[in-house]
């Protein structure tokens, strides 16, 4: 180790005195973590959430449920209100001018444009 | 508030006795650490963790937190992103939990064996069992802690802000944090769950939509907006609107209030270095250079045209007299004498004479007579080349027949040549005496003449294009979506007909065995079919090449005229990417509208495609949920909002938020918003707090109740916030 990474002290050292089993026993290379450690989703089905008193509030339970509000359409270029919607690609523009910079993009751009909506078309 | 960091190492571990507890703030944005009973967490640290290796030694190491840019070169880092513990906001790779509590204990200055101090960690609220008992088992089993606590951070901070008095017993906390915001009502102090509701935004989403949008507005710099910059940008610029609508307005029309609130950020732009204009005399000079180059090679190549000429005239004169001496000698003594210079007969030397005094007048630059000439040459040489052709067959012997038939060959092709270059002779004279006609018909009449030539040029144009259209099946000039196979190209004649000699092909062979392939005709079917043969046509050729004479002529006189090019006449495509030198203004990144766009999606998520309610509406839901009779409840609830959390340090959101609930709520009830006092620490500080108090043993667990109990215990585990 370098000396000057040494005085920076930045790297966590591999054996600490106040644990019982160290990490590098635990963790033997050889397993990819992420396949070792269930994510969220699976968290979450195998909670067995039906079996509980239906008013014990859960994760689940408590996700905000979709708004009632009318939706805001927004120019998914300038950001400015948009009324018009450009058949070709789906994208939302406000004005003439704006409509020609949409009609100019590169379809990867429109499928970004998309996708920070949630709006693109995956093909797969 | 950039990031902060303090990562040093505490020397004090020691003088704490076992029985103060170590509070833990376990968040998706930062980890922080401290002593129960303290104000501020003594190491804090962004949870994030990286695993690069050692370039040197090859070792996989692990570092937590921020990275020091200076200390990266010693590192790989193309295998080891930042990796963060959580899911949303549980905790699910406990691995890497492991590595920063490692970190944080280290920095703390944990010595000795096992960790010996009670420790209360904040979760998510409703916790998934699963991720709660993880944690316990980990701080159990790996770290010897003697006993565990779980709460939830926003609840603390409200308890926190409630002792000191600026929230009621009664009230509800929003808590917009780095992946959720959460909304929970306090009834008398504790947090009902059952009421509470969370929505999947949190500041993460808004640096990262502003990040989208920077790298799509501009393309050439995308390189520039990493994940950490717009995070940056974000906490300096951004701001929320109290109205989206009109302050879009405000921009939309330029106002000057728009200039004020928009902001540059320069990039560094070094400007090309500008070429200086040569002077005047450096032009002259470079001229008069140039000049007296041309002059040199043009006397070079007058030079050696004289010394070529010159040799050709001594060639020709030693010929002309080696013909006279041949004419002196005796007829029979001329091959002997010849021998010697090489040549084999008399006519031959005649030959070369006159190829030589060609070759001396074409040097000499005099006009040629080359088809008289030739002609000449041809009829002499005719009858002696061939002295074979008008003798009759029957005479001769096979070797002669054979030279016979050579030579009728050899003059076949001389007099096909003759003719070819007649003819080419003929046309051009046609092409003179045409253009000279058109040059007159033009003088006497510019502007009709002008007219008939558009007017042809159109005509033959359209033809062009229509044929044209015909052979792409008109799919260029339409709106067709699916671009190869549209419409267009089905009801075509061509790939109606190439339809057609494919299913007979693939049909009439196909009784009992397939013979297609056996005769040769069968493949002339794929000549047929392809539709590249449809180009060989005669007649496009003589149309494009009309087309081609009738643009020359009209660009030569007609100065308005502009060569349509071809395919791009019927569609008006957008703008023409210009290929124009960068300036100063293209390195200037504007952030006018994005500083109150991005965090509009905190109250408008479903801008982002998340199909759910935001901040503001998140109050109304929650109080909705929490199913009560009185109306009361609800007054003092919405009299008592707190905002905490990250997120809440943006300016404009108690205006917004107030105007917001307002609007859901019966007119006249009372609305008060107020922020916490720290919303960032808070949650620690209250945390600390509550750890500090006498009965904080009594709400947590052990090791031994954690085995005994079981899950089902676990999972009704929650502590009790009311301490006081």
């Amino acid at each position: 180790m370098e000396r000057e990474l040494m005085e920076a002290d930045i790297v966590v050292a591999s054996r600490l005195s106040f644990k019982k089993k160290q990490a590098y026993e635990k963790y033997p290379k050889a397993q990819s973590s992420s396949r070792r450690w269930k994510h969220l989703k699976q968290i979450l089905q195998a909670e067995n959430f039906p079996d509980l008193p239906p008013d014990l509030p859960t994760y689940v339970n408590i996700e905000s449920p979709p708004s009632t509000q009318p939706c805001k359409r927004l120019c998914d270029i300038t950001g400015y209100e948009a009324p018009y919607v450009d058949p070709r690609t789906n994208l939302r523009y406000a004005n003439a001018h704006v409509f020609q910079t949409v009609r100019s993009l590169s379809s990867d751009q429109v499928h970004q444009y998309l996708s920070i909506r949630n709006a693109a078309v995956v093909l797969k | 508030m950039a990031f902060v960091s303090r990562i040093r190492r505490q020397t004090d571990y020691n003088t704490y006795p076992s029985s103060i507890p170590i509070v833990i703030d376990n968040g998706a944005s930062y980890f922080r650490i401290g002593w129960a009973g303290e104000t501020e967490p003594r190491v804090v640290f962004r949870n994030i963790v990286q695993r690069p290796r050692h370039k040197a030694t090859g070792e996989t190491v692990t570092i937590v937190g921020d990275l020091d840019p200076a200390m990266m070169k010693y590192f790989d880092c193309t295998r080891s992103g930042p990796r963060t513990p959580f899911d949303s906001n549980v905790v699910y790779q406990f691995e890497i939990m492991e590595y920063i509590l490692d970190f944080a204990f280290d920095r703390l200055g944990a010595n000795g064996s096992g960790i010996d101090h009670p420790i209360l960690i904040t979760e998510c609220a409703c916790n998934p069992v699963q991720s709660r008992s993880k944690m316990a088992e980990l701080l159990f089993e790996t770290y010897g802690v003697p006993a565990v606590a779980f709460g939830v951070d926003a609840a603390f901070s409200y308890k926190y802000n409630q002792l000191h008095g600026i929230c009621k017993k009664d009230g509800i906390v929003l808590c917009p944090g780095f992946t959720t915001t959460h909304a929970i009502p306090f009834v008398d102090g504790e947090p009902i769950y059952k009421g509470s509701c969370r929505t999947n935004i949190g500041g993460y989403h808004v640096t990262d939509y502003l990040k989208q949008l920077l790298s799509l507005k501009y393309p050439f710099h995308s390189s520039r907006f990493t994940w950490e910059k717009a995070e940056d940008l974000k906490l300096e610029h951004c701001y929320i609107a109290p109205d989206y609508t009109s302050e879009i307005r405000l921009f939309q029309e330029g106002t000057k209030e728009a200039e004020e609130k928009t902001r540059y950020w320069q990039l560094p732009w070094i400007p090309p270095p500008t070429e200086v204009l040569p002077s005047e005399e450096e032009l002259a000079r470079k001229a008069a250079i140039r000049e007296k180059q041309g002059q040199r090679l043009r006397d070079m190549a007058e030079a050696k045209r004289l010394s070529k000429i010159n040799e050709i005239d001594n060639q020709l004169t030693s010929l002309h007299f080696l013909l006279k001496q041949v004419d002196q000698v005796e007829e029979d003594d001329i091959p002997t004498f010849l021998s010697d210079t090489g040549y084999a007969s008399r006519q031959e030397l005649e030959s070369t004479i006159t190829k030589v005094t060609q070759s001396l007048r074409k040097a000499r630059g005099e006009p040629k007579n080359e088809p008289a000439e030739s002609e000449e040459n041809t009829d002499s040489l005719n009858n002696e080349k061939y002295p074979l052709m008008n003798v009759p067959d029957d005479i001769l012997t096979p070797e002669q027949l054979k030279d016979k038939r050579r030579q009728m060959f050899l003059k076949t092709t001389a007099e096909g040549r003759l003719r070819a270059r007649q003819k080419r002779n003929e046309e051009e004279l046609e092409k003179e005496k045409r253009n000279q006609l058109e040059e007159e018909r033009r003088r006497e009449n510019p502007e009709s003449y002008l007219e008939e030539m558009q007017a042809q040029y159109k005509e033959v144009l359209e033809r062009v294009e229509q044929k044209k259209r015909l052979k792409t099946n008109g799919s260029s000039n339409w709106n067709n979506k699916s671009g190869g196979v549209g419409r267009g190209e089905r009801l075509s004649a061509a790939h109606r007909e190439r339809m057609r000699l494919l299913t007979t092909a693939a049909f009439d062979r196909g009784k009992g065995e397939d013979t297609f392939g056996t005769k040769d005709e069968d493949w002339q079917l794929y000549k047929l079919m392809s539709k590249d043969n449809d180009d060989d046509d005669e007649q496009p050729d003589s149309d494009e090449a009309e087309l081609a004479r009738l643009s020359s002529r009209l660009q030569e006189i007609d100065p308005t005229f502009v060569q349509k090019v071809e395919g791009e006449s019927s569609q008006t495509s957008g703008e023409v990417p210009r290929v124009r030198l960068l300036t100063e203004e293209d390195y200037k990144i504007v952030i006018g509208i994005e500083r109150f766009r991005c965090p509009e999606i905190l109250f408008h998520p479903n801008l982002i495609g998340i199909d759910q309610v935001g901040l503001d509406e998140m109050a109304g839901t929650s109080i909705r949920r929490l199913l009560h009779d009185e109306k009361e409840i609800e007054e003092r609830l919405t009299s008592s909002i707190l905002m905490t959390g990250g997120c809440s340090l943006l300016p404009g959101m108690k205006e917004r938020l107030e105007c917001g609930i307002r609007m859901i709520r019966p007119c006249g009830s009372p609305i008060d918003v107020v922020r916490a006092m720290d919303p960032v620490l808070d949650a620690w500080r209250g945390a600390s707090a509550f750890a500090a108090n006498l009965n904080f043993l009594g709400n947590a667990f052990t090791k031994t109740d954690y085995y005994e109990k079981g899950e089902d215990w676990l999972r009704k585990y929650q502590i009790r916030y009311n301490y006081l």
